[in-house]
């Protein structure tokens, strides 16, 4: 009789390797397999890395901002609000009352599409080969569709300036976003019906990938995976930027910071920022667009400062070090995609191959915004 | 062989079985080249797109341009593929689908071959599409291939049982393994009326001999990236795509022989060999059709669940079937006894589906922010703002 | 077997649905009047001269450094017809550098340079890299023609 001990298995090296279609850009997993079982998983980043942040050590402070949005390139308003941030607290700009309106309206906008994406690309990884896509993408074209009316492209928008935005929002505004709001709405209806109470999308995320609230913490996670994971911390609550403090909304906290809880997170924290939306464009106030007092030329004082905006995939923050001059001397960006991808080991080692890409999936990460 | 109506014995036995070939041939090269495109446009309607449009009128000559532009590839080899069992995988999926037409009837008159077993003989061949799985896996010289190949051994020996057993329910209650008994004995009641559990039986193992969602874990395209096929290219590659459909279409055949009644329910076919086939084909193609709507709809399980839904699910409520059939048939029981056990087993099966997972509701706790956690006073304050 | 049962449901109420896709490039979409294609100069049909008088002030605030311009004294001026002293001699954009911030309309003084807002403006597709830097004439030649309606922001 040979007992299992005699036996001798040998450990497959599996290489995700960066062209994949199910890795979410060019991102390399080396996952040592026992059999079906994960015993190590190594990720190897920075096949995106563009020097975004030395770039912009070489632009003043207006030119920066077309590399801001390709950072995080789905949730690019959020990027350019924290970068603005960041610049007005520096060199001591207001920003008029109108554009914080209109940059809060199209950053909460811009949340959804950012989630809806994840909702769409959640489903082909878990295998529906294509239905929770497109009827997650119908929805966001449409959101982009009014993107592209305000700032006249689809992806890159780069329409927020420090102290303001560059231009006026179109007459049709308020009436275009309460034209898509329903649709909306609908289309988070099918995606519901298609996907949440589905028995195999259940049983393929429910306790896979577990984080503990403690855990979640000491590895440095932030938003929806913190969320999920039971701990109720929200940029928007907890550190209140811009005009959060007016509105009514709620934050989606889960339980068990499985892969399921954090699909229901952020398909509930859609729901909330359609419900801000809707509340910010009644408020819609008139006025100018940029402060009256604004520099020909931005120059900032010698100072450091921090901002960080609550963004579709957790705390994004610019760090910017100024020495003088039109120039910053660093801009650091603290992605949020960095940190709570480096948890990635912790998550999926124990688990099954198959549960390796769903829980990629679940942790949402941008390569851009990995890499820079 | 009586085919075409024309009911004659062709007397060189050579002649017979290459007329039957040709056939054969014919018909799968056809049904998979359209079931391919219409497989195409059916999920991009469910997905809202539109499909091949391009190439012919609303782009029904897509596959052939598929084929012709397969058939240019390169046909290449790993070096250190071990080339006899690389080279004859792709006819080892092949050739069973090729066997399988050959005992199906299309109508009362019409087959290849009217064999008193055709059944049995249908699933045994069905059954030795396994080894070319392992073929491809083991000798493409590629760790995904290997992984894939397994995974597809392992799901397609374990899923033949649940096929098998509900099968065997099925003649059970006709007493007869033949084909066109079978389809006889539905003249006023097709099988899946009496026998509901028998096909929700026979609906998951075929999903899973055929690879599709839910069970497509073999070929899953967003993890192995192919599977055991990840080293073909160009002609090989389109033999299992063949093989695949071809496999589709025998499977929704034998389906709607055996459940929904054949060329027999409710025309209770005595003439109009035509109007038979038609009808056949009608509900071999709703049963198509079925097949695609499921597979866009559902994800695909991990493979641990699929054995545990095989082996832990369907064999015991396969017995189970069977053993609520011998129960009716020894004691003679009328025929709605049947309709109410299997009737009662589908529910136990639903009722099994739907507890293994949702074992507790699971929501998100809202907690509230923004103007909800200021004071009264700060809120009436900016509330002037708003107006 | 409820969620798949709810599942079935939506996807076939889908496909009783119209399709949304545009079929391009038989059917093309409009584009809103702000659309950012690339940039384009803009030709002054009152005098016949271009509105650009080569002041480097776009080519200095461009991040991605894609124009080069030199600017030669205007004959035109010296005839009297323009109040243009010095005028535009040779501007090239390098398309395959440009990011379409926008940046340089921004800073124009003379609104001489705006973005391409037309279809023709997206479909640029050229066989060699070199073809996409592109000359005075060639930038200047769709608003000669009366092809674009540019929008400027005030």
């Amino acid at each position: 009789m040979v007992t299992e001990r005699e036996l001798e298995t040998v450990e497959l090296n599996i290489n995700m390797g960066p062209q994949h279609p199910s890795t979410h850009g060019v991102f390399r997993m080396v996952i040592t397999v026992d059999g079906e079982r994960i015993v190590d998983v190594e990720p190897h980043i920075g096949y995106m890395h563009r020097g975004g942040e030395k770039l912009s050590e070489t632009m003043d402070f207006r030119q920066a901002i077309g590399y801001q949005d390709r950072t995080d390139y789905l949730a690019q308003f959020l990027n350019e609000q924290a970068y603005c941030m960041a610049v007005e607290k520096l060199i001591g700009l207001e920003v008029p009352e109108r554009s914080e309106y209109i940059r809060l309206i199209l950053c909460e906008l811009n949340r959804v599409t950012s989630h809806l994406m994840f909702i769409g690309a959640f489903g082909i990884d878990l295998g529906f080969f294509g239905t929770s896509f497109t009827y997650a993408f119908r929805e966001r074209e449409r959101i982009q569709d009014i993107f592209e009316e305000v700032s006249g492209d689809r992806l890159m928008y780069g329409y927020f300036r420090p102290g303001g935005v560059v231009w006026d929002v179109p007459d049709n505004f308020v009436q275009r976003v309460r034209e898509v709001l329903p649709y909306t709405k609908q289309g988070m209806r099918d995606l519901d019906l298609l996907l949440t109470e589905n028995e195999v999308l259940i049983a393929r995320s429910r306790g896979i990938g577990a984080m503990s609230a403690e855990r979640a913490i000491n590895w440095g996670l932030s938003g929806p995976m913190l969320r999920a994971s039971g701990v109720p911390w929200d940029l928007r609550k907890d550190q209140p930027y811009s005009l959060y403090d007016r509105f009514e909304f709620s934050i989606p906290v889960g339980e068990y910071g499985d892969v399921y809880d954090r699909y229901l997170v952020r398909l509930a924290e859609v729901h909330q920022s359609i419900a801000i939306v809707e509340q910010a464009i009644d408020q819609l106030p008139d006025g100018p667009i940029m402060p009256e007092k604004m520099p020909r030329k931005l120059r900032a004082p010698v100072a450091e400062v921090y901002a960080a905006v609550e963004g579709a995939r957790g705390e994004y923050g610019i760090y910017i070090v100024s020495k003088g001059g039109d120039k910053p001397y660093r801009l650091k960006i603290r992605s949020p995609s960095f940190c709570n991808l480096s948890a990635l080991k912790e998550m999926t080692v124990g688990n099954y191959v198959a549960d390796a890409v769903a829980i990629l999936g679940s942790v949402d990460i941008v390569l851009c915004d990995v890499d820079r | 062989m009586t085919l075409l109506a024309l009911d004659y014995d062709i007397e060189n036995p050579w002649l017979d079985a290459v007329l039957g070939l040709l056939v054969i041939v014919l018909l799968m090269t056809v049904m998979a080249l359209t079931l391919i495109y219409v497989e195409r446009k059916v999920a991009a309607r469910l997905q809202m797109r539109l499909g091949p449009m391009r190439v012919g009128p609303h782009g029904t000559l897509q596959t052939l341009a598929d084929a012709i532009k397969l058939i240019g590839k390169e046909d290449l080899r790993p070096a250190s593929a071990d080339r006899w069992v690389f080279e004859l995988a792709p006819f080892a999926i092949f050739v069973p689908a090729f066997l399988g037409f050959v005992a199906i009837p299309f109508t009362r008159n019409w087959a290849i071959s009217f064999l008193d077993l055709g059944l049995f003989y249908i699933v045994a061949v069905s059954g030795l599409s396994f080894i070319g799985f392992l073929m491809a896996g083991w000798g493409s010289d590629n760790k995904y291939a290997l992984l894939g190949g397994m995974r597809a051994a392992a799901q397609l020996i374990s899923y033949e049982v649940p096929l098998v057993l509900s099968l065997l329910a099925v003649s059970m209650v006709v007493g007869s393994l033949d084909l066109r008994e079978i389809v006889e004995y539905q003249g006023r009641v097709p099988l899946f009326v009496w026998q509901p559990l028998a096909l929700f039986i026979f609906i998951a193992a075929a999903l899973s001999e055929l690879e599709r969602q839910p069970f497509d874990i073999p070929t899953a395209e967003s993890e192995v990236v192919g599977g055991p096929f990840i080293e073909y290219s160009g002609i090989r590659w389109s033999m299992f795509m063949l093989a695949s459909y071809t496999n589709l279409f025998i499977y929704s055949l034998l389906g709607s022989i055996v459940f929904l009644g054949g060329w027999d329910w409710p025309l209770g076919g005595r003439e109009g060999l035509w109007l038979q086939l038609v009808w056949t084909a009608a509900k071999a193609g709703f049963l198509i059709l079925f097949f695609i709507w499921i597979r866009f709809t559902l994800p695909r399980l991990r493979i641990d669940q699929l054995m545990t839904f095989c082996w832990k699910v369907l064999i015991p409520l396969a017995f189970l079937q069977i053993f609520l059939n011998g129960l009716v048939l020894v004691y003679e029981w009328p025929d709605v006894f049947l309709l109410l056990t299997s009737g009662a087993g589908l529910a136990l099966a639903c009722y099994i589906v739907y507890r293994s997972v949702r074992v507790e509701p699971r929501g998100v706790r809202l907690v509230p922010a923004g103007r909800a956690r200021l004071p009264a006073a700060t809120a009436t304050a900016e509330g002037g703002s708003g107006a | 077997m409820i969620g798949i049962l709810r599942g079935m449901y939506i996807t076939f109420a889908t496909m009783l649905r119209k399709p949304v896709t545009i079929q391009y490039p038989d059917v093309h979409r409009g584009v809103p009047q702000r659309d950012r294609a690339f940039p384009l100069l803009l030709w002054d049909t009152a005098i016949d001269e271009p509105f650009c008088t080569g002041c480097h002030a776009c080519e200095r605030a461009c991040p991605v450094e894609c124009m080069t311009v030199t600017m030669k004294d205007n004959p035109l001026h010296a005839q009297g017809t323009s109040k243009r002293r010095k005028i535009v001699d040779q501007f090239w954009i390098d398309y395959g550098r440009c990011m379409r911030c926008n940046i340089c309309v921004e800073v124009c003084n003379f609104e001489a340079i705006a973005m391409n807002n037309t279809w023709a403006g997206h479909e640029l597709s050229k066989f060699d890299r070199n073809d996409l830097v592109l000359d005075l004439d060639q930038l200047l030649s769709q608003h000669k023609q009366g092809k674009i309606e540019e929008w400027v922001a005030e």
